[in-house]
């Protein structure tokens, strides 16, 4: 292509109509423009107030903290227009008169919540906690906290300016339901992390000098909490401070109608009411203040984003008391801590290191007016989670490892048609239906734990090369094998000849290449729909998703039936026949069970091992819920499953049917009549040409004395009648189940 | 012997197995994170952790990726000594080599460490002392089988000399070997060529064992199979296989005769995706 003048033209506007717009804060509109500009002038002046605020001075003009509970009490419809009349601006007390919250919770959060004395507590606390939440239904009055009106999207294309008021109207009864909770005790997850990291989608991820990172420590707190059957879920996310000394936590939640990071200082306050303290707290929220850059990052995602958050949901304060950690000292808890992040082997004992655990805590809602009580949140530290995590990872990858080694063994144990034809089709399409969605779930794992790629894409290639590669290519084989099955009706596979029903013409059998292809596409289809129905079933609620969960794991886990039922259709003699009966290598062959016993084990073992961890260690990495009966009844299942099997081997696999539909099976060595032998052309010493080797077969003619010396093993007749060399057949019957002459389907030896 | 090498890893256990540990130890590592098991500094983990099984790990396996590739080309190279030696004594001489160079390594460090002004802390990790320690008997006894010369006219300017530099057939390995000592910085030279030293006293008979010691419970495979021999001894061979097959159909009836070569597992995969 020749570049000249036009073309580079043409280049330039296309890069500027794609790098142009939206700009890099989202804005696409004048009104828009202004919405962003209102909302970084109303937190930088918020801001400049809070660089003047001291330990004994009230909030005055700051998003959501216009109010005091106090203030409520006194007037139930007052206005939060700043400024209030009669309000105290120069003093701050911690009671209902000065805070959000009522006498009761303040009461509570200084004297059952925040405990006396300093301790040992680990200054690093990334984590995520389970827990019990009670609601406590105390009767406290809603402090209006309107959402001010310039959060909200335009009217109309022409309108420009935002508005600047702070409608004061009550809320629609839907939005109430919403934000409402309705439980009387839940669980809440508390996932801690630090403020380095990032807090939500909106926001980039900041490294900020924390000048006092020994006694205060600013974190992001997401907390979860649901009624015990996650039928009513909410979600909050928080700013909160640490204080180390004390193993304190005051968390506040962030949106459109509470600018709360400036309420930090006082309210982490509220116990100790000292200056020095609290100056050391405004520092840290100033150093993060600067170093996130607050006002010049602020976009219009963000600003969606907590409008949207204001309108659905409450807002919270929680107070929470971290249980010290006994019998470490400051240095240890360094060491731990180093260890943790950068691994050398250092001596820190990890095995031995304590939950991070909750002891109490309270969260209050104060325009919604919900108090809950926290008890117990413990989990282990994140690094310790990751490293069980990886471990159970490691043994997984050792279980699939095994599952292929044990496949290959089988695998070489039927290398013949006629040995895979007896295995059953259905037995490893579970298999690989489970082995499959696994590979499936360990890939989209990798993308939600970063940490653990390396482990999770190993486990994953593993499922992939055990599922995609040797499970489906035995599936091929299978398959082929019992191609010529598809036909006949389940009677006639049992009698195994074809006498008596009308024949066919013979079916071409398909090639393996085109078995391939349709397995492979079947195979793919329903790797994507179970994917579906996975990646949807952990969004249910549990009292739906728990018993499905059931059901599907066991019968996942019932895969040796089908093998039971092709082994009954496949027939075989009892093991105790088969000692006596000596009578050439044909009987051995066609009673040798197909299955090889380590697989049936191994297989079972493996599979069980997964279902039992999940179901019955109660600290699993899932945090699954524990059922040891279900456990028990699965593993019930499958001993039964393979007792049968067993079974199958020692008295025969057809002992559970009647008498009456196990008729005799086609008998490839029997005598021929006249007739038959005038058919093929005999020559003049009663024999036959074998189609494969092309010399002569003495053949057993019932009605002609002379031939009763021959051996009826020594040539077999085919249900379609052809006659052939035992040696010759057997031969060509271990790749091709169809006859060498006319095609017809053989039933396999 | 023939000039040529034979074709791939089949007849060369050990190279095989120790190119194979040299890539799997590291990728096991990282997957079950405990890469830290196979470094070494004197401080801490000897003089405060007393973790004396680093003594032990450290030339296990290599921390870096660049090691773990160069050090696995080494092993390829190196895979003639084998050939030379036989599996059992290229096994016993990287023992030897391994045992001796580590301690040797250990000792001076702790030597050097009396003067006050060396501070030797950081050992290397991956197999460098076992290597070149091996080195020296590779360049001992592998002959060199050719040589060039690369000539620059007047590199610099109309002014400047001829150069000529030789090369020969080693200069591969000899290239890898330098940027392997080199990717440790001073220490990785320093060991390097102590470890050199160590090859040099053992092969000499100053560091005891080369002639005496072997590695027990070795069993030696037989080098090479039938049909890797030449391809009208792999007939010849065939045809008298067949024969006697023919003669003694009468007690192997139950045997079948190869009418069509039998699929191997592998190659039975291979045509699952030729579609």
């Amino acid at each position: 292509m020749e570049i000249d003048g036009n073309t580079l033209v043409l280049v330039f506007v296309f890069l500027f109509i794609l790098y142009s717009n939206p700009s890099g804060d989202g804005v696409t509109s004048q009104y828009e423009y202004n919405q962003l500009q209102t909302l970084k002038a109303q937190y930088q002046d918020e801001y400049s107030q809070f660089q003047n605020l001291t330990s004994d001075n009230n909030f005055r003009n700051i998003t959501g903290l216009r109010l005091s509970y106090g203030d409520v009490l006194r007037n139930p419809d007052i206005n939060a227009t700043y400024p209030i009349e009669g309000k105290d601006y120069d003093h701050w007390y911690s009671d209902e008169k000065y805070t959000l919250l009522p006498e009761d919770v303040l009461h509570e959060v200084n004297n059952s919540v925040w405990q006396h004395g300093k301790n040992v507590y680990p200054a690093n606390l990334t984590s995520t906690l389970h827990g019990r939440v009670v609601n406590s239904h105390g009767n406290y009055l809603k402090v209006p906290m309107p959402i001010p009106e310039y959060y909200e999207p335009a009217q109309d294309l022409s309108q420009n300016q935002p508005a600047f008021n702070e409608p004061y109207f009550t809320d629609p009864a839907g939005r109430e339901a919403a934000r409402n909770i309705t439980f009387d005790e839940g669980e809440i997850v508390i996932e801690i992390s630090s403020a380095d990291t990032t807090s939500s989608f909106f926001e980039d991820e900041h490294h900020f000098h924390n000048s006092q990172s020994d006694k205060l420590r600013f974190l992001h707190m997401n907390l979860h909490f649901s009624d015990p059957a996650y039928n009513e879920k909410h979600v909050i996310n928080t700013k909160a401070i640490y204080d180390i000394k004390n193993g304190r936590i005051m968390a506040i939640s962030e949106s459109a109608k509470f600018h709360s990071l400036f309420a930090l200082p006082h309210y982490i306050n509220l116990k100790s009411e000292d200056e020095a303290f609290f100056n050391a707290v405004k520092t840290l929220v100033e150093e993060y203040w600067n170093a996130t850059d607050f006002v010049n990052t602020r976009s219009m995602a963000y600003l969606q984003d907590s409008y949207a958050t204001a309108n659905f949901k409450c807002e919270f304060l929680a107070f929470l008391q971290l249980e010290p950690w006994w019998g470490y000292s400051q240095e240890q808890l360094k060491i731990v801590d180093e260890e943790l992040m950068w691994p050398l082997g250092r001596r820190a004992n990890l095995s031995s290191l304590p939950p991070v655990n909750i002891s109490s805590g309270i969260i209050y809602s104060p325009d919604c007016g919900i108090k809950l009580q926290v008890s117990n949140a413990h989990g282990l530290r994140y690094e310790l989670q990751v490293r069980k995590m990886r471990k159970l990872l490691l043994c997984g990858a050792l279980l699939l490892a095994s599952q292929i080694y044990l496949l290959l063994s089988q695998m070489q144990h039927t290398n013949t048609p006629s040995m895979v034809n007896k295995i059953s089709y259905w037995c490893f399409s579970l298999m690989n239906l489970v082995d499959g969605s696994l590979a499936i779930i360990f890939f989209v794992l990798t993308s939600s734990i970063p940490v653990l790629y390396l482990p999770l894409i190993m486990c994953s290639f593993a499922c992939l090369i055990l599922a995609s590669v040797f499970e489906i290519r035995y599936l091929i084989s299978v398959y082929a094998s019992q191609a010529n099955e598809q036909s006949v009706g389940i009677m006639t596979l049992l009698r195994r000849s074809t006498e008596g029903e009308e024949r066919r013409t013979p079916t071409v059998m398909p090639d393996e290449a085109s078995i391939s292809t349709s397995l492979y596409r079947t195979y793919i289809v329903k790797m994507f729909f179970s994917m579906i129905v996975i990646l949807s079933m952990t969004t249910w609620p549990q009292s739906v998703r728990m018993p499905i969960e059931c059901i599907i794991i066991f019968l996942l886990n019932s895969y040796w039936v089908p093998q039971i039922a092709r082994n009954a259709i496949k027939g075989n003699e009892p093991r105790r026949r088969q000692i006596f009966a000596n009578d050439g290598p044909q009987h051995q062959r066609q009673n040798k069970m197909p299955l090889l016993w380590s697989f049936t084990i191994g297989t079972s073992v493996i599979r069980f091992v997964p279902v039992a961890y999940v179901y019955t260690v109660p600290s699993n990495v899932f945090y699954h819920h524990q059922d040891r009966l279900f456990v028990a009844v699965v593993a019930l299942w499958l001993v039964l499953q393979m007792g049968v099997l067993y079974s199958q081997e020692i008295i025969g696999a057809r002992w559970f049917l009647p008498n009456y539909s196990i008729p005799e099976g086609y008998s490839y060595h029997k005598g021929i009549s006249s007739g038959e032998l005038l058919e093929h052309g005999s020559s003049a010493n009663y024999t036959i040409d074998c189609a494969i080797c092309m010399t002569d077969v003495a053949v057993y003619v019932d009605d002609i004395d002379e031939t009763h010396k021959v051996d009826k093993d020594s040539y077999m007749v085919t249900p379609c009648g052809h006659i052939f060399h035992t040696q010759c057949l057997e031969n060509w019957m271990s790749y091709k189940l169809q006859c060498p002459v006319c095609r017809a389907p053989l039933p396999p030896l | 012997m023939s000039t040529d090498t034979p074709q791939g890893l089949n007849n060369f256990p050990i190279t095989k197995f120790c190119s194979l540990l040299t890539v799997g130890i590291p990728i096991f590592a990282s997957i079950a994170g405990v890469k830290h098991w196979f470094l070494l500094y004197n401080d801490p983990f000897i003089s405060e952790y007393k973790q004396y099984y680093r003594l032990l790990s450290f030339q296990v396996s290599a921390v870096n990726e660049t090691d773990v590739a160069l050090l696995t080309l080494i092993w390829y190279h190196l895979r003639h000594l084998e050939r030379l030696f036989g599996s059992r004594k290229y096994l016993s001489i990287i023992t030897l080599s391994w045992f001796y160079s580590s301690l040797t390594v250990l000792i001076l460090a702790q030597v050097f460490n009396l003067n006050p002004l060396i501070n030797w802390n950081r050992f290397t990790s991956g197999g460098l002392p076992t290597i070149m320690s091996v080195l020296h008997f590779y360049k001992e006894y592998t002959p060199q089988m050719y040589q060039f010369d690369v000539k620059l006219i007047k590199p610099f300017g109309t002014r400047s000399k001829q150069l000529k530099w030789t090369f020969n057939d080693q200069f591969v390995i000899n290239a890898l070997v330098a940027i392997l000592l080199l990717n440790q910085g001073f220490v990785g030279v320093a060991t390097g060529f102590l470890s050199w030293l160590c090859g040099v006293f053992i092969d000499k008979g100053l560091l005891p064992g080369s002639e005496m010691f072997r590695v027990p419970f070795f069993k030696q495979k037989s080098s090479l199979r039938p049909r890797q021999t030449s391809s009208i001894e792999a007939e010849a061979g065939a045809q008298a296989a067949d024969d006697q097959q023919s003669s003694a159909t009468g007690d192997r009836a139950d045997e079948e005769p190869n009418d069509e070569p039998a699929r191997p597992l592998g190659v039975q995969f291979l045509n699952t995706f030729r579609m």
